[in-house]
């Protein structure tokens, strides 16, 4: 059955991503709802509450932010970006990715027009995102009954609605810039910016009076015209259509494009609109590029983009955190005072801490390790692809020895954690000095340069298990071990973990080195295990059979 | 055959429950270009990845200047150029940059002999490898094996992809390797490439060697068609039980007989001597199918695996 079109194939590829992405992204719409009742349970703390939201009305409109649909829209304002992965992904993928892989061409040798080929694509994607929105809207509301809600299942299902829409519009403006990109990467980045430059365009109308003409510009304005989940504000009609119009005419405009240029060139644009060319790369040899001296060295150069943009969202946390404990230490902490489960979640995050400002402080920076630990799982899965791709047997044909091939990658990965806990630290260090807050400088080298080896004892892990899984199985294991992490860690204590599950967390081992400084004992603990997997990881390597 | 350089003894390999290689064992002398033949899936590629050190063999040895592939891997790989059958390289990469890469790897490149097989090959450095046409992706890697002039050359398909032009530079290279002393083992399944260059060949089928021998050797075997016309009608089963004959098709109402023979012509001459000869033609078929006729059925190969010619 799958196979009988285009259409049903692509959809039967997205089968685990509507799974995936869906429940994931429902559970975190159902998330902030468990809170509310606790958030909400004296009247200093409801109006604590309000004013904290009215204080973040950047991040989203703050309407009855102390009711269950409320608060989880509000909640989830910002979370457009991590809802908007998928179809960007996707959109870039759709045609760009399958011209990468060449797969295209064999499809198109098939008797059916380029359009209709697209069209079946695009039919699929939007399938599965009406798929993720159902099973978004069915989460919602379930979250709803379970916390006691008073929105209905249409609301929720129009909730998922106008996820799926705003989504479409992405995927669509991933799929038009592909149309202009030799790689589905470069699609996707841009759109990512675009996404980022419309998530603070949208901001603009909330936080300076009178710029909501601004805003407009943006499709996520429309998106947040709609709040079916606040019983009396519901979905708004016209600005659903819009987003629906918006990813109906940039999806046809690629399309058209699609079906009038070559497979695997780019849309060829009027000179004028055209980028100055680059000189040509030299023809003469040696190039003399520093970056091919060694495998330590070509996997520096790599990475380096990747490390620069991490480095920049480490960096930007950890100044931004900084800067906002002190603009919002008052209202945060009446909140603090009046929610125990804040204060219980709060205390979990910072080990225990029951100063506010120390408090908040420590659990934002507790959540440091994951973004380095998220650069890390990306590093495992183009360690993984690269043996299963074949790209590694011509280096291993040269006379290196397979311990160093990976020791090299493991190096330059090593630098990289350097080069980002080094930033992070910086900011800081500018950020508390910028606003005044005054932090213990031992205390913050070692809650950033610690980062390392929290970063590279996934790594470890990572290369250890790609000596038996293939790459979506490594990618996934490192990936659910750092949920399963987080999950015992900043949850656990809530629900009475014994501390001998408490310790399997490599956050147990981070701990709160901002506010207590480096625990040496802990920080061996990490250092050895991943010495240890790293070892064990280039014996296996060294012994097995590549790309098998 | 010269002193062998690449020995393997009864190599075995397989993926998990999958067959990979059964025994195989063959021996190439220095000096020799030898071609390893086979239909996809024999086991071409699974022998060419044990001899890198890619592969574990679950059973056997193979051994390349005396040493151990598996246990002095290091050492093999500073004698071997190789071509991988699927080569992957870092698409990003100009070919230039890829073969200066190679080199520092490697070491002891000479620049001025990088250049001028470049210059042999036609090949642009200066676009991204994955802009490259199949064709000129092999050319990169093609240099890349050949650059450091080594002892010994171990591709995989090498040619697959390279148009006409470029096969002939690519078979003017091994022979000059050869001509230099240097080995070249080199997979295939277009004999009309393996006939130009190479002096012995292994033919592997199933994952088994099914035949190695010298090329002349190999011709031995070729079945070849006779084709006679004679003045009058005569029977064609008298020449289908004929020694070295497998099959006798009557022609022109049977005053013509279209035979194969295998071997021999001998006893076919003197039968068709019998009667009143008209014209009589030989046609000796290609290696290409000789080899075909090794994989024409499964359950025919009896007569054909019995090792060395």
């Amino acid at each position: 059955m799958w196979f009988k079109s285009v259409f049903l194939k692509s959809l039967r590829d997205y089968r685990v991503a509507i799974l995936g992405w869906g429940i994931g992204m429902g559970l975190v719409i159902v998330s902030p709802m468990a809170s509310v009742s606790e958030l909400v349970k004296t009247p200093e703390a409801r109006a604590a509450l309000l004013s904290l939201a009215a204080s973040f009305s950047w991040n989203a409109d703050a309407v009855k932010a102390d009711t269950i649909g409320g608060y989880a829209t509000f909640k989830i304002g910002i979370f457009i970006f991590l809802m908007a992965v998928w179809p960007i992904l996707a959109g870039s993928r759709m045609l760009r990715g399958e011209e990468d892989r060449a797969s295209l061409d064999v499809l198109l040798s098939a008797p059916q027009g380029r359009v209709r080929v697209a069209l079946e694509k695009l039919a699929a994607t939007w399938a599965a995102l009406f798929a993720m929105a159902v099973l978004i809207g069915i989460l919602a509301y379930l979250g709803g009954v379970v916390f006691k809600a008073d929105f209905t299942l249409v609301d929720a299902l129009l909730f998922g609605l106008n996820l799926a829409l705003i989504c479409a519009v992405f995927g669509a403006v991933a799929l038009f810039i592909s149309q202009f990109t030799h790689e589905r990467g470069p699609a996707a980045g841009w759109t990512a910016g675009l996404l980022l430059i419309f998530i603070v365009l949208d901001m603009v109308h909330r936080v300076i009076p009178n710029t909501d003409w601004i805003s407009r510009l943006s499709p996520i304005y429309y998106y947040n015209l709609s709040k079916p989940l606040i019983v009396g504000y519901g979905a708004n009609l016209g600005a659903m259509l819009f987003l629906l119009a918006l990813a109906l005419i940039l999806s046809g405009a690629a399309i058209l494009l699609f079906a009038r240029r070559d497979v695997g060139d780019t849309v060829t644009l009027p000179r004028m609109m055209r980028l100055p060319s680059r000189p040509p790369a030299p023809r003469a040899l040696p190039v003399g590029d520093w970056s091919l001296r060694s495998v330590y060295a070509r996997s520096l150069g790599v990475i380096a983009m990747p490390t620069f943009w991490w480095a920049l969202l480490v960096a930007g946390w950890a100044g931004w955190i900084v800067v906002v404990v002190k603009q919002i230490e008052a209202k945060l902490g009446a909140l603090f005072s009046g929610s125990p489960v804040l204060q219980d979640l709060l205390k979990n995050l910072s080990g225990g801490n029951s100063d506010f400002n120390a408090s908040f402080l420590g659990a934002m920076f507790g959540i440091l390790p994951i973004f380095l630990m998220a650069f890390a799982v990306t590093q495992v899965n183009r360690w993984a692809s690269d043996e299963s791709d074949g790209r590694l047997d011509l280096v291993l044909s040269a006379p290196r020895s397979r311990a160093r091939v990976l020791l090299g990658r493991f190096a330059a990965l090593s630098t990289a954690a350097v080069v980002i806990g080094l930033a992070a630290l910086v900011a800081t260090l500018v950020a508390s000095s910028v606003v005044g807050v005054s932090l213990n400088t031992a205390n913050v080298v070692a809650a950033t340069l610690t980062l390392v080896p929290m970063g590279l004892l996934v790594a470890a892990i990572g290369f250890l298990a790609a000596g038996w899984l293939r790459t979506a199985a490594d990618t996934g294991l490192v990936s659910f071990l750092l949920a399963a992490w987080f999950f015992i860690s900043f949850v656990g204590p809530e629900l009475k973990l014994p501390e001998a599950t408490l310790r399997l967390s490599a956050f147990y081992y981070y701990g709160t080195p901002l506010l207590h400084g480096v625990q040496l004992a802990n920080l061996a603990v990490l250092v050895a295990v991943g010495a240890a997997a790293l070892v064990l990881g280039t014996l296996r390597f060294a012994r097995k059979d590549i790309a098998v | 055959m010269t002193a062998p350089i690449i020995e393997v003894e009864r190599l075995t390999k397989s993926y998990g429950g999958k067959r990979g290689i059964v025994d195989v064992s063959l021996e190439v002398g220095e000096g020799e270009v030898f071609g390893f033949l086979g239909p996809n899936g024999a086991g071409k590629t699974t022998t060419i990845r044990i001899l890198m050190a890619l592969l574990r063999a679950d059973a056997g040895r193979a051994r390349i200047a005396g040493l151990d592939c598996w246990e002095k891997s290091i050492d093999v790989k500073r004698l071997i150029g190789y071509v991988p059958g699927e080569p992957s390289l870092d698409p990003n990469l100009t070919g230039g940059q890829i073969l200066e890469y190679f080199a520092n790897l490697r070491g002891g490149v000479d620049q001025s002999y990088l250049k001028k097989l470049v210059d042999r090959f036609d090949l642009d450095t200066s676009r991204k490898f994955r802009q490259y046409s199949t064709g000129n992706k092999r050319k990169v890697v093609l240099i890349q094996a050949f650059m450091h002039r080594p002892r010994v050359l171990v591709l995989d398909e090498p040619t697959s992809g390279l148009d006409p032009l470029n096969q002939q530079e690519f078979d003017a290279m091994v022979r000059e390797a050869r001509d230099e002393g240097h080995t070249v083992f080199f997979s295939s399944h277009v004999l009309s490439e393996v006939e130009k260059t190479c002096s012995r060949i292994g033919i592997i089928r199933e994952g088994r060697l099914v035949r190695v021998g010298g090329i002349h050797e190999l011709a031995e075997i070729k079945r070849y068609e006779i084709t006679i016309t004679f003045a009058q009608p005569v029977p064609a089963e008298s020449f289908a039980s004929l020694e070295g004959v497998t099959s006798a098709e009557p022609l022109n109402n049977g005053a013509g007989v279209r035979l194969a023979v295998q071997g021999p012509a001998d006893a076919v001459i003197k039968a068709a001597a019998r009667y009143p000869v008209v014209s009589l033609t030989s046609v000796e078929p290609s290696l290409e199918d000789t080899f075909l006729r090794f994989y024409e059925a499964d359950g025919h190969s009896s007569k054909e695996v019995a090792g060395v010619v």
